[in-house]
């Protein structure tokens, strides 16, 4: 006895203007009446606070009051029976009222550290009072409108960087002060989802030896609790562009793709935000690092450099 | 008994066949079939395995460009990935064959996946991401482990089931994340020796994930969840024809590698489903550019070298448009190798000892690319430039030099054409390269192999050897010299630039003076007289040639005695050899030719062609009307050459025909005559087989009967006879002995005794006597001999009975027997008593024969010979009808030898029929 919920999109990626539309399909041993069908869609956005910059009042009381995006409710069945086998029952729902205007509500889905936007679909078959009632949910995603997407390709936003021992402001290695190192780049800070974040580094000087570079992606995620924002970053994902004492001079390019669902389009809601960073981290041999195996990696080392930069991401057509 | 009356004059003239003077030479060839030259008939026909492929290749996918065939695309396609499939295939092996490991690996545990059996994987792809970050930091742990090679490629193998199992589970997840386990491995590069077989195990995983995703992909894009079909792929698809979804695991795929942290293990991930990139774009080229950048970030020079020699591999499934990253990958190899060479930066792990094995490593991930990027013809145009190798001097000078073994690679991929086109280029670019990754005299050799291959314009040849020259000037090494001139020589002949000639062997003497000459050294030497001898037409040009006679002598061994035989054999070929200096070098050449003959081995093949050049070459040798000079050098070469057999046989010949040219002089030379034939009786009892002996007494017999030394020749002629009798010639021995061979020296004997006048002191008979009783009185005598024998002497003695002999000797002072025994009673009586004790002994002897058919035979023979030398009468017939009797025993009444001999029976015996009726 099984209910499935087939999406039309294999990738379940859908625009809050279009109908989500699938099937419902049972699998049933044998007939069974049921006093009808419901689908209902919800759209929340989830918080909850811990750690970050959250003191110990805030963090007690832990999750804060959902924000609702949108919650349907539709029958589409009434009352009747199903009969053994296989059975499917096409749907579709609107996910927007007619002539309503609020594509800025319909966020992006993300899943974060402490905030995700989420979209599930539920499906529910009532059977009564002495039977349990059948019912399965499944997440699907939103995707921003296209109308309301910039032109691709968007402009590019390159910033030059530079990292040296004296852009560092926590504290370095003796060796590292004395010798000096030099690593120079280009990379955008702006870039569109489907896109790889592009850019480009060379080492151009560095008397310790490099043993790896790692560029960070991070996420900052800021709740409005009472009357200040507690934001909150985190990593998502690290990609080592160099492993070991790469040859200076050469350009090394920055080739990171992002990840889905981990990544949306940069938000500054009001209630909360999402932003990104992306950190360029330029580990050096030392025999310290051996003592801290698996520390943070945004943890400042004493053989750490590293350099930081806003990144907005969007949705690009 | 009564001897038949011959008139040999008319039976000749009845019985031999008609004569025709022949206008040619049945042996000699009409035309020279060596005149075809051979290098510019070769080139047109002669299809190259190996390039011919190449050039079919590269004309399919011109084909496709003109004719936008598909299927002619499809054919090409296929072809060339077969190909690269299969040189890749034979590569790998070639690969871990030539690094064949070391017993036991030491791993550190970053390999986990290696000591560790793997865990099952069942989490959810969420935390995926967040679980790499925990993979456990490579340098935090210090503890190695040490485990076997062999334990290593089986637990590599077992992980490979896993994941083909794992796939087939429908738990890609976990495939994946082996895949990157195993890529993994390959970051370290510790294991040196190991690490090309590591190599070829990881990848061969990667290989198959890469093609169970194609698979997976492909099969998405063709058939709908439920099973049905969208559409019949075809084998050139185009991105547009692959629908969305496929296209949407595709992506997925991308998107899960690009999340994999390290580089390497991403890298490789890519790498390994790079052809899936065809289900995005058309042209998916444009991300092995980005590939061979991003390896930059790998420090580790072997790690980055193999990484991009698999991209390179990975790229011909692509079948790329363009050689950009092909060029990239070559120059940023070339980088590291700079870093290694120089040593200027850190590279912690490698010593300067190990340096020369890092390289031996890298070498196979040179040879490969370069190769790659020759099996598409390509233009060529810039490819200099494009190497950073090009430009003019003046620019390569700020260019940092090329590597010397990636040059190398590159020179022996270029097309012959290109390399002798660009030559001038080729030579400044090895001047400019000088590292020890890869000798400098290596790449100087090659290009001369290479410049052989194709011979460039006179001008630009000049140029490229004035270069070289200067360079090899340099050299203190003999060897590296010798192996430089050695590959332009055949140029510097061809285009007979004689001052190099000159500054070759001026270079060598220098070099090759005051030191023992080494065993490789020997090797070039060789090769470069062997070139020498082949191109002089004349042996004396090439010794003309400064230092060649000191140069040859520096030699020794097996290469000097390989030389020697070139030189006697060049030496013999044209001719007679008649200046004096020559033969003089030859004939120390041939003497240090026979000290290197191991006589332990005598029965071996070089020995034996040793001693047959030296004999030609005494037999080449003339010195003219200087026959006295001549006669010296036999004597000298019988001082020289005691120890080869063979030899004398050829000295005793040489002699007696230099015996038979003073005869043949105007003024007789008696003397020399003598001197001759006794330096021949001198020599030949030195000869050890007995047949040969006699054979060459006989010889010199004649020659001295020549020349009227009748004394010479009795006691020559005894010599032959005691010679014979020394030989073993009774029946316990006939297997060593050859019968027929003495039978028609002994035949030989008697016809020469026919000219010889007899001996009144001796016996005018002692000979044939001799011979009788040699043959009778030892039981022991094989019956075949003894038979053939007796007919030998009994011809003779018909002949001798005869009034005029069939022939004299060509020498008006020796009378014949006929004239100085003309009607003898005495004489014809001692014949007929030696003719009838020989013929009672034939008639005996012939019964003793054991096996039938021979029996048969010799009776034959001997009627034969019985009728022709003897009047018919009674007593004959009777003889011959009891030899008849024995052979019609014996033999077959068809066997026309039977049947012929009894019809010239009947022929005979017709007058004497009557007589014999009365005596029945």
């Amino acid at each position: 006895m099984s209910v499935v919920l087939k999406l039309s999109r294999s990738n379940r990626i859908y625009r809050s203007s279009e109908p989500v539309e699938g099937k419902i399909v049972t699998n049933l041993p044998s007939s069974i009446s049921h006093q009808g069908i419901r689908l209902t869609v919800n759209g929340a956005v989830n918080m909850q606070v811990r750690g970050g910059t959250a003191g110990v009042i805030e963090s007690l009381y832990g999750v804060i009051k959902p924000i609702c995006i949108m919650n349907k409710n539709v029958e589409v069945r009434s009352s009747g029976k199903l009969g053994s086998g296989t059975t499917e029952i096409p749907f579709s729902v609107l996910l927007k009222q007619q002539g309503e205007n609020s594509s800025e509500r319909f966020y992006e889905t993300f899943h974060g550290a402490n905030i995700s936007i989420q979209y599930l679909i539920t499906v529910g078959i009532m059977r009564g009072y002495m039977h349990k009632s059948l019912s399965t949910t499944m997440e699907f995603i939103i995707e921003s409108e296209k109308v309301n997407l910039l032109e691709a390709p968007i402009s590019p936003e390159v910033v030059v960087f530079y990292i040296t021992q004296d852009t560092q402001k926590h504290p370095l290695l003796p060796e590292l002060l004395s010798g000096g190192f030099r690593v120079t780049g280009k990379i955008s800070t702006q870039c569109a989802l489907t896109e790889p974040l592009n850019g480009e580094l060379i080492v151009e000087a560095s008397a310790v030896p490099i043993r790896s570079i790692d560029i960070h992606l991070l996420r900052v995620e800021s709740i409005l609790t009472g009357e200040k924002y507690i934001t909150e970053t985190s990593l998502i994902q690290s990609t080592q562009i160099a492993d070991g004492d790469v040859c200076r001079a050469m350009t090394i390019p920055i080739y990171v793709i992002l990840p889905r669902l981990l990544t949306c389009p940069t938000n500054l809601a009001g209630p909360f935000s999402i932003e990104f960073q992306v950190s360029i981290v330029i580990t050096f041999q030392s025999d310290l690092s051996k003592l801290y195996p698996k520390s943070d990696p945004r943890t400042p080392r004493l053989w750490l450099a590293m350099e930081t930069l806003p990144l907005r991401l969007v949705r690009a057509k | 008994m009564e001897f038949r009356e011959r008139d040999y004059g008319a039976e000749e003239s009845a019985y031999s066949l008609p004569r025709v003077p022949a206008k040619n030479h049945p042996l000699f060839a009409r035309s020279l079939p060596y005149q075809v030259d051979v290098t510019d008939n070769g080139k047109d026909d002669f299809c190259d395995p190996l390039r011919g492929l190449g050039a079919n290749m590269a004309m399919h996918i011109g084909d496709v460009e003109d004719v936008q065939s598909t299927y002619n695309r499809k054919l090409s396609n296929e072809a060339a990935l077969q190909l690269s499939e299969k040189e890749w295939a034979s590569f790998k092996r070639s690969l871990m064959q030539k690094f064949s490991a070391t017993k036991t690996v030491s791993i550190s545990s970053m390999s986990d996946v290696i000591v560790k059996s793997g865990k099952a994987h069942d989490k959810s792809s969420t935390s995926m991401h967040l679980e790499e970050l925990d993979d456990p930091q490579k340098i935090a742990e210090e503890d190695v482990k040490v485990i076997t090679c062999q334990e290593y490629v089986s637990r590599l193998h077992e992980l490979k089931d896993e994941i083909c199992h794992a796939w087939q589970a429908d738990d890609r997840v976990t495939s994946l994340k082996l895949s990157i386990k195993v890529a993994r491995l390959l970051m370290d590069t510790s294991v040196l020796q190991f690490y090309p077989t590591l190599f070829v195990l990881v990848t061969d995983v990667m290989d198959m994930l890469g093609d169970l995703v194609w698979e997976r992909i492909k099969r998405r894009a063709k058939y709908a969840d439920d099973g049905t079909i969208i559409c019949s792929l075809p084998e050139n698809f185009k991105a547009i024809d692959v629908c969305p979804d496929a296209k949407e695991t595709c992506n997925n795929w991308f998107c899960k590698i690009g999340s994999i942290s390290e580089l390497l293990p991403r890298i490789y991930s890519e790498l390994a489903i790079l052809h899936c990139w065809r289900f995005l774009h058309d042209q998916p080229c444009e991300s092995l550019q980005r590939l061979v950048m991003m390896m930059r970030g790998l420090a580790d020079p072997l790690a980055s070298v193999y990484c991009h020699l698999y991209l390179v591999r990975c790229a011909q499934k692509l079948l790329p448009c363009d050689r950009g990253y092909l060029i990239t990958c070559i120059n940023d190899i070339s980088i590291i190798l700079m870093r290694i060479i120089s040593g200027k930066e850190t590279i912690s792990r490698y010593s300067s000892g190990n340096k020369k094995l890092l390289i031996s490593l890298i070498e196979p991930t040179i040879e490969w690319s370069v190769k790659c990027m020759f099996t598409y013809q390509w233009e060529i145009g810039n490819l200099f430039a494009e190497l950073g190798l090009g430009g003019n001097l003046s620019e390569s000078s700020q260019n940092p030099p090329c590597i010397s073994i990636v040059l190398h690679h590159i020179i022996k991929e270029l097309p012959a054409e290109i390399v002798s086109s660009d030559a001038l280029e080729i030579v400044q670019l090895i001047e400019s390269s000088k590292d020890f990754s890869f000798d400098q005299h290596l790449n100087y050799t090659l290009l001369g192999f290479k410049l052989c291959e194709r011979r460039p314009q006179m001008d630009s040849v000049d140029a490229v050897l004035v270069k070289v020259f200067q360079a090899v000037s340099q050299y203190d090494s003999l060897d590296e010299y010798l192996k430089v001139v050695d590959a332009y020589l055949d140029i510097v002949l061809q285009y007979q630039m004689e001052n190099y000639l000159t500054i070759i062997l001026d270079g060598i003497s220098k070099r090759a003076s005051d030191k023992v000459v080494a065993e490789s050294e020997l090797g070039s030497l060789q090769s470069i007289f062997i070139k020498l001898l082949t191109h002089f037409n004349d042996l004396e040009d090439a010794f003309a040639l400064n230092h060649f006679v000191e140069i040859l002598d520096v030699m020794y061994g097996t290469s000097r005695n390989t030389v020697n035989m070139h030189i006697l054999n060049k030496a013999t070929r044209n001719g007679y050899i008649r200046d004096p200096t020559t033969i003089q070098l030859l004939f120390e050449i041939s003497q240090a030719l026979h000290d290197g003959i191991d006589f332990s081995s005598i029965k071996d093949d070089d020995n034996q062609q040793s001693a047959r050049l030296i004999s030609h070459f005494i037999q080449m040798v003339d010195y003219g009307t200087e026959m006295d000079r001549h006669l010296t050098f036999l004597v000298e070469c019988r001082g020289a050459f005691g120890s080869i057999n063979e030899l004398k046989g050829t000295l005793v010949h040489s002699s007696n025909s230099l015996a038979i040219k003073a005869m043949k002089g105007t003024n007789k030379h008696v003397s020399f005559v003598k001197s001759c034939i006794a330096f021949s009786e001198v020599t030949i009892p030195s000869i050890s087989a007995g047949i040969r002996q006699m054979n060459l007494y006989l010889e010199t017999a004649e020659v001295a009967l020549l020349g009227g030394l009748v004394s010479h020749t009795d006691g020559l002629i005894e010599s032959a006879i005691s010679s014979l009798q020394s030989l073993d010639i009774t029946r316990g021995s006939q297997i060593n002995v050859d019968v027929d061979g003495i039978i028609s020296s002994i035949r030989k004997l008697c016809s020469l005794l026919i000219m010889v006048p007899g001996n009144p002191t001796e016996g005018i008979f002692y000979i044939p006597k001799s011979l009788l009783s040699l043959v009778t009185s030892d039981p022991g005598v094989t019956p075949r001999l003894r038979a053939r024998t007796l007919c030998a002497i009994i011809s003779l003695s018909a002949t001798f009975s005869q009034n005029t002999l069939p022939y004299h000797v060509k020498n008006t002072e020796v009378m014949g027997n006929d004239i100085l025994f003309f009607g003898d009673p005495s004489y014809n009586q001692e014949l007929s008593s030696i003719s009838s004790i020989s013929v009672q002994n034939l008639v005996e002897g012939i019964q003793e024969e054991v096996y039938k058919a021979a029996r048969g035979t010799m009776a034959l023979e001997a009627c034969n010979c019985i009728i022709s030398s003897f009047k018919a009468n009674p007593e004959i017939s009777l003889i011959c009808s009891r030899l008849m009797e024995i052979a019609k025993s014996c033999l077959n009444a068809n066997d026309k030898y039977l049947r012929s001999t009894l019809n010239i029976l009947d022929k005979h015996l017709a007058c004497s029929r009557d007589a014999c009726v009365v005596v029945v």
